[in-house]
């Protein structure tokens, strides 16, 4: 189960949700997506928005259904950062264009 | 009878530049100086010659005498200055024949590949080819022609690896290494890689074109190495290389007080918050790693934040209670831990393979199983492309020389990489495989495909690697091997 696509994100839900509000959101969300609301479109993790599509909130629903699933879940959920901060690009070992100008390529 | 005393200054100016090739000293400013004055003598004679041959009216003396007593001299100028932009493979080939007598082919066929680099075309490569592959066996040229053609098709990472490996090459031809050596210099400077030159030059691994002695030089000036040039001698270095303009910039204002360019830090650890409690702790480590481009310090910060997170009671009491509460199935919380701990190392080892880091020194339910799961993997993937390798003795598929050099420098990086990342203790399971395949190639390429320089090249790879492991009975035979002599161009080498 990779972070991303932890159900609790999916449906944008706290891991405390019961299960009456765990199966609300999800027909909510379904009923969003149907009529295009752009709203529902995306979700947040700590990585960055992600798209949302009717499968994945299916899925999502199916493993809070599930209580070990839901335990691997709310694991994840429940001690993940709300967001990471945008790192830096690595640095490229990039050319300085000395080479071409002494004569060589590339 | 005239011709003698010219002649003569030509093979003065050769041995100049040969001599130069040899030193790195004072002598190195002495031998240019003289090959200088030697070659604007004889292109000063040989010029007022072919005048008195225009205005005797025999102008076509003029243009032979110009063709076989100008050109050779100025052969370095010309290659660099005018047939390299041009891209002129054929004309760069023919010349650089005047300056070369023993094996002269070796170095024409470079400085065609250099002009090819200049200015590639399809038909210059493959002509250089054709002629690359009527030459056997495999020397250190063809291995230059083969980077260089490489350099032409925009693929500098793949020059690099095959003009390092000619360290492993017994053949040596002096201006063909000189050339070789010039292009790492010029690279490692343009990746602003001054440690890499100044290494380079210590162990004078290369004999150095005046280009390369300049970058050298500056190299040693900038990391603060022992015997760095003072501001005079950079100054005269400068003036006797060539991109006199360009290299002018690369020149500390002030050599004595140039603060030495250390290479940049990794990037610094992704911290977190030490009053943290361990699970957050490990969540958060894990995603920086994931989301950043993963060092070792990363890694292995990540691992211990895991290990340390997964025995804490503290979680285990949480999953415990979650468990009873959602009504999990019986073991639930003892299972999840153990997903858990095997969702996490899967995603560390993917993040360790491509970064090619080795497994930290860290014991618990992550780190183990990640040094398992690393160290397994790679052994698995090295033995499986040696045992391909060595397979080829049997199924018939003969490959051409380079073919056979650029595999096995392949084998050589994934197994340096895995080495490195596994340290000792893998290198030291990985060897026995690599020896036994390696040293059967070797004996192949000996005896039935004569390729000798090849050959003596892999044991010498497969002596080192027994030196670093301790393996007795490798070191006893690879030594035998390497102590054989080897033909090639330029004579016999004794090993």
């Amino acid at each position: 189960m990779t972070l991303v696509e932890n159900p609790f994100f999916v449906l944008g839900l706290s891991p405390d949700a019961s299960r009456i509000e765990i199966e609300r959101e999800a027909q909510k969300l379904l009923g969003m997506l149907e009529l295009g609301f752009e709203a529902a479109l995306t979700y947040t993790t700590p990585l960055g928005s992600r798209e949302r599509t009717p499968e994945a909130v299916r899925a999502a629903v199916a493993a809070l259904r599930d209580p070990y699933q839901r335990l691997l879940a709310e694991l994840w959920a429940r001690h993940a950062p709300a967001s990471l901060d945008e790192a830096p690009p690595p640095p490229a070992a990039a050319s300085s264009g000395l080479r071409k100008r002494l004569g060589w390529r590339p | 009878m005239f011709a003698l005393p010219y002649i003569a200054f030509i093979r003065l100016h050769r041995a100049a530049l040969d001599a130069r090739r040899r030193v790195r000293t004072w002598q190195y400013y002495a031998y240019s100086v003289a090959a200088g004055l030697l070659a604007g003598l004889l292109v000063g004679f040989a010029l007022f010659a072919s005048y008195y041959m225009v205005l005797a009216g025999v102008w076509y003396l003029a243009a032979i005498i110009i063709a076989f007593f100008v050109v050779p001299p100025l052969q370095p100028v010309l290659q660099r200055h005018v047939l390299v932009p041009l891209g002129a493979v054929r004309t760069s080939f023919w010349i650089a024949h005047f300056v070369s007598m023993k094996d002269s082919d070796a170095f024409a066929l470079c400085c065609a590949a250099w002009a090819h680099a200049g200015k590639p075309t399809g038909a210059g490569e493959a002509w250089i080819i054709e002629r690359r592959d009527k030459r056997r066996p495999l020397g250190d040229a063809e291995i230059v022609v083969t980077a260089f053609l490489a350099a032409g098709r925009g693929d500098a990472a793949t020059c690099r690896d095959l003009l390092r490996s000619l360290d492993l090459i017994v053949e040596n031809h002096p201006n063909v290494r000189e050339v070789a050596g010039e292009w790492l210099a010029v690279d490692a400077a343009d990746r602003g890689a001054w440690g890499e030159i100044a290494a380079s030059a210590a162990v004078a691994r290369y004999p150095a074109s005046a280009l390369t002695f300049l970058i050298e030089g500056i190299a040693a000036a900038r990391t603060g190495g022992a015997g760095a040039p003072g501001a005079g001698e950079l100054r005269a270095r400068w003036l006797l290389a060539p991109h006199r303009r360009v290299t002018l910039g690369l020149l500390p204002v002030d050599v004595a007080a140039e603060i030495p360019v250390r290479p940049a830090a990794s990037e610094p650890p992704a911290e977190t918050p030490p009053e943290r409690p361990p699970l957050p702790r490990a969540v958060a480590a894990h995603l920086h790693l994931a989301n950043r481009a993963a060092n070792a310090t990363g890694l292995a910060l990540t691992v211990q934040a895991w290990d340390a997170a997964l025995s804490d009671p503290a979680t285990r009491d949480w999953l415990a209670r979650r468990a009873l509460e959602l009504d999990a199935p019986l073991g639930a919380a003892d299972r999840a831990l153990r997903d858990v701990a095997s969702d996490v190392t899967d995603e560390l080892a993917r993040l360790a393979e491509a970064a090619g880091l080795g497994a930290p020194p860290a014991h618990g339910l992550v780190g183990d199983a990640l040094a398992r799961r690393l160290r397994h993997g790679r052994l698995d993937a090295l033995e499986a492309a040696f045992t391909r390798w060595a397979a080829r003795r049997h199924d018939g598929a003969v490959r051409a020389p380079i073919d056979e050099w650029r595999e096995f420098c392949a084998l050589r990086t994934a197994y340096d990489a895995a080495a490195t990342a596994g340290g000792l203790e893998l290198r030291r399971l990985a060897f026995p495989h690599a020896y036994s395949t390696g040293n059967s190639m070797a004996v192949w390429l000996w005896n039935t495909r004569s390729e000798y320089a090849l050959s003596h090249a892999i044991s010498r790879w497969l002596l080192a690697e027994a030196l670093t492991v301790g393996d007795a009975e490798a070191i006893d035979l690879c030594s035998r091997n390497c102590k054989l002599s080897v033909p090639t161009r330029t004579g016999t080498v004794k090993g």
